[in-house]
């Protein structure tokens, strides 16, 4: 993985050095402006695809940030500033910054569209303040100074390319990062993101304030291109513009945030040159949005579709259907007196008149896999939303190796050591495995850790795309992630549903072993008894939010009570 | 002072009565509406241009409002036909990529953003109380808002149509399935929303500086409105929408405030999040 990764930035070194040098050396220096202001609205559409492509959260005012960055060179230049421009530039990106977390904090706390509607009305405010605040020296034509190195036009070029290939290199790194993982993964579903111990607020927020900082850096950098500056370039108008060819090019990809440079650019000029007015630009870009959003991919990753299409592996196959399993399945070794891993006690849950939990009690020992099984809408999964904190309160008590987990948010008893899959499969398809273990596991795993565990797991190697993954094997994914976190308790919904046989059975195998190789105790939600059978020490039966049984897993499964519950009263059918 | 005050309450109810129709459209399509205000300046500059043309008032606004409607109905079918289950987010940036292309092709056909004068639909001062002035214009916005208002609750929570509308806001799929016809429906809320967006457009044009773009902007304060009202409730939006006219108004007289006021809405925004926060919790499960 690593190799590869390195060879991909070396590719877009040579790609842009080479690119600088054809358009310096062959074009006239007008085009060579428009191509500085192309890569200039290109570092722009990074910042937005962070926000917007990447982690599926709308925002409306990034040429405000843009804005203030400009400003801030502005500024720093009118008053002779140490440092040159570049310095400059960085400060303008570092002072947008705390704007964005002033705006992004009461928004993103909320879940739901809410940063969409305050950066609308953020930038719409910014407008009236900008045209009552000139840029500082721009009534005076007073021009941002280039430094020396960077005062042809070529030469600026070359400096502004650098900085979107640096910024895109940065970016790349952060995107196999936990950080970087979560935001694909908080587009796809907050909740299960959540469930890896990721703080949703402090996530969406950070992406917010990077974008910040980027758009920020990139109206910096018009500054110098322009020497002097005018509100329009920042108006709400242009930031509504940006977020729509964000989403129409794909932005949150090297290759789009090009495309979108170009678009911007380029495509009013060909319209100039055609005679044609060059607001119909932006009912192309409105246009080719819309077009983006109904087919849920931009141009970027179409491209990127279509080259997998044609030159890339076949889809991944099942790991499972390969290896042989013949050893017998056993459940893990039971530890007489074993301290309890997870206590629950008295838990009961009501939704207004119902009541999905009816004081649940019972206890999971250390080291041991236990089945709750029960029919449909016994509350099982309730149960496992209740312990892991995805419910907004419940009655009775939680606890983990004797610490309770009352007043913990979901993450937090994520990093208390309580982990979940869930019935459906919510993987980011955009993740691959890898990433997916490294976003679980909340840190880098070494290459070979995650190497290992997917294949342990019957999973195919860390650089598969999720997307190339049939359903089945991302249900073994799912509980490899829970495994990479390393916590004392996972709690495993339904993890065989959706399995072929071979990988029910390799499912299996693995979940006896976990207690014993990873020191993970087990709560194994199934309606798979096959399954129970081979791995649970305990099984725990509930019926319409009761505890009907519990015990050691043979005697519990032939109790009449449990069959009853299972498959209706005997005599009931025989007389039916 | 007072009496700029009141000056606020035209656009006051203005914002009331956008908000209200953003509301309708949330709580009955699930979709945060982008185009809210866009739709009814579409209303609003087909009535001038006719005007300008020399038809009378009358038939400029009957036509206005039509195409407000139409307009509306057009989008509502678009969203209908790609978008109907798409998640509530992509919703929402359909309508700003929307917002965008109406934008560019309204101040392409209207002129740019020279502002442009405006037939006084409803002229006059109704009253005058202790030397304020209250204009007729404010007193129908408001009592339009009004009427939306009680017309959307006693709608919702007594018709058999509000009820069918609300279970097809909750589960489309599930509501077309026990044979409501969800799209119909659906383009209907749209098309009502438009059709009193445009009325609120056309009585307040006189006091903007009308362009399409400025126009189009009024569903900031308009967000901020329903804001108020948690996107639920009806009373709190009005309620909010007519505060924010008013307070609006008193920034206006104050010189130093004065060139700022049109912040307003956004720092009404940041204090509605603020103090929402505390009921934080989950999206529905997904």
């Amino acid at each position: 993985m690593k190799p590869a990764k390195v060879s991909a930035g070396i590719v877009t070194v040579i790609i842009a050095v080479v690119a600088t040098c054809l358009i310096n050396f062959a074009l006239t220096s007008y085009w060579v402006f428009l191509c500085t202001s192309a890569i200039i609205a290109a570092i722009a559409l990074q910042g937005v695809g962070l926000v917007a492509s990447r982690a599926g959260m709308i925002s409306l005012c990034q040429m405000s940030f843009a804005a203030v960055g400009a400003w801030v060179v502005a500024w720093l230049n009118l008053h002779g500033a140490p440092g040159t421009l570049l310095l400059w530039v960085a400060l303008g990106g570092l002072a947008a910054v705390p704007l964005g977390v002033a705006i992004g904090l009461p928004a993103l706390r909320l879940r739901g569209i809410n940063l969409a509607i305050v950066t609308l009305g953020f930038a719409a405010a910014f407008d009236v303040v900008l045209l009552s605040f000139t840029f500082p020296g721009q009534t005076k034509f007073i021009f941002v100074k280039r430094p020396d190195l960077f005062v042809s036009d070529q030469a600026y070029f070359a400096l502004c390319v650098a900085v979107f290939v640096a910024i895109a290199l940065v970016l790349n790194a952060l995107n196999r990062s936990p950080l970087g993982a979560s935001w694909l993964s908080i587009r796809h579903s907050e909740r299960s993101t959540a469930a890896h111990g990721v703080s949703i607020p402090q996530s969406k927020l950070s992406a917010f304030a990077i974008s910040a900082f980027i758009s920020g850096i990139s109206g910096g950098l018009l500054a110098g291109q322009l020497g002097t500056l005018v509100a329009d370039s920042f108006s709400l108008m242009v930031s509504l513009v940006y977020f729509v060819v964000t989403t129409m090019a794909g932005a949150h990809l090297v290759e789009g945030a090009i495309f979108g440079g170009i678009l911007i650019i380029f495509f009013p000029e060909v319209l100039r040159r055609l005679n044609l007015p060059q607001d119909i630009g932006n009912m192309f870009f409105a246009l080719g949005a819309t077009q983006a959003l109904s087919m849920g991919g931009s141009m970027s990753e179409d491209l990127r579709r279509a080259m997998a299409k044609r030159f890339g592996r076949k889809p991944a196959q099942s790991v499972a259907q390969n290896q042989a399993l013949r050893t017998t399945i056993l459940p893990p070794e039971q530890h007489a007196n074993a301290p309890a891993a997870l206590q629950i006690k008295g838990l009961t849950v009501r939704y207004g008149a119902v009541v999905a939990l009816n004081d649940v009690s019972f206890t999971l020992p250390e080291k041991s896999v236990v089945g709750l099984i029960g029919p449909n809408g016994a509350g099982k999964s309730t149960l496992i939303d209740a312990v892991t904190g995805f419910l907004h309160g419940y009655d009775g008590t939680v606890q983990l190796a004797g610490v309770p987990l009352e007043g913990l948010q979901a993450h937090k008893r994520a990093q208390a050591g309580v982990r979940r899959t869930w019935q459906q499969t919510r993987i980011s398809p955009q993740l691959d495995a890898g990433t997916y273990l490294t976003l679980a596991a909340g840190k880098r795993l070494a290459i070979s850790e995650a190497q290992d565990l997917l294949e342990w797991m019957g999973c195919p190697s860390p650089d598969t795309p999720v997307s190339s993954i049939d359903a089945g094997t991302r249900r073994l994914i799912d509980v490899a992630g829970v495994i990479a976190a390393r916590p004392a308790v996972i709690l495993l919904d339904e993890p065989a549903a959706g399995l072929s046989h071979e990988e029910s059975l390799l499912l299996a195998s693995r979940i006896a072993l976990i207690p014993e190789r990873y020191g993970i105790s087990v709560l194994l939600v199934e309606h798979d008894m096959d399954l129970v059978r081979m791995v649970c020490n305990q099984v725990v039966v509930l019926d319409f939010g009761r505890v009907i049984a519990a015990g050691p897993t043979a005697a519990i499964l032939s109790d009449p009570c449990v069959i009853k519950a299972y498959i209706g009263d005997p005599e009931e059918l025989l007389a039916s | 002072m007072f009496t700029s005050i009141v000056a606020g309450l035209a656009a006051g109810g203005a914002y009331a009565l956008i908000g209200v129709c953003l509301v309708f459209t949330y709580r009955l399509v699930s979709i945060v509406n982008f185009t809210g205000a866009a739709i009814g300046a579409t209303g609003t500059f087909v009535m001038v241009v006719l005007f300008e043309a020399g038809f009378s008032l009358s038939w400029s606004v009957l036509a206005g409002l039509v195409a407000g409607t139409a307009t509306a109905a057009l989008l509502g079918a678009v969203m209908v036909r790609w978008f109907a289950d798409a998640p509530a987010q992509t919703k929402a940036a359909v309508t700003v990529a929307l917002l965008v292309g109406m934008i560019a092709l309204g101040l392409r056909l209207t002129g740019g953003q020279h502002p442009r004068p405006f037939p006084d639909l409803i002229p006059g001062a109704a009253f005058s109380f202790a030397g304020v002035v209250i204009t007729r214009a404010a007193l129908v916005t408001i009592a339009l808002a009004l009427l939306i208002t009680i017309g959307g609750t006693q709608f919702l929570n007594r018709t058999r149509t509000g009820l069918k509308l609300r279970a097809m806001s909750e589960r489309p799929m599930t509501a077309e399935l026990t044979g409501i016809p969800a799209r119909s429906l659906s383009i209907g809320v749209w098309a009502v929303a438009g059709l009193a967006t445009t009325l609120a457009l056309m009585i307040i044009a006189p006091q903007r500086a009308p362009n399409f773009l400025t126009f189009s902007m009024l569903v900031v304060p308009a967000f901020a409105a329903a804001l108020i009202g948690s996107f639920r409730s009806f009373w709190l939006t009005l309620a909010g929408g007519i505060g924010l006219g008013l307070l609006e108004g008193l920034a206006a007289s104050l010189t130093w405030l004065q060139q700022f006021r049109s912040t307003v809405p956004f720092l009404a925004i940041l204090v509605v999040l603020l103090w929402s926060q505390r009921k934080a919790r989950w999206d529905e499960a997904r």
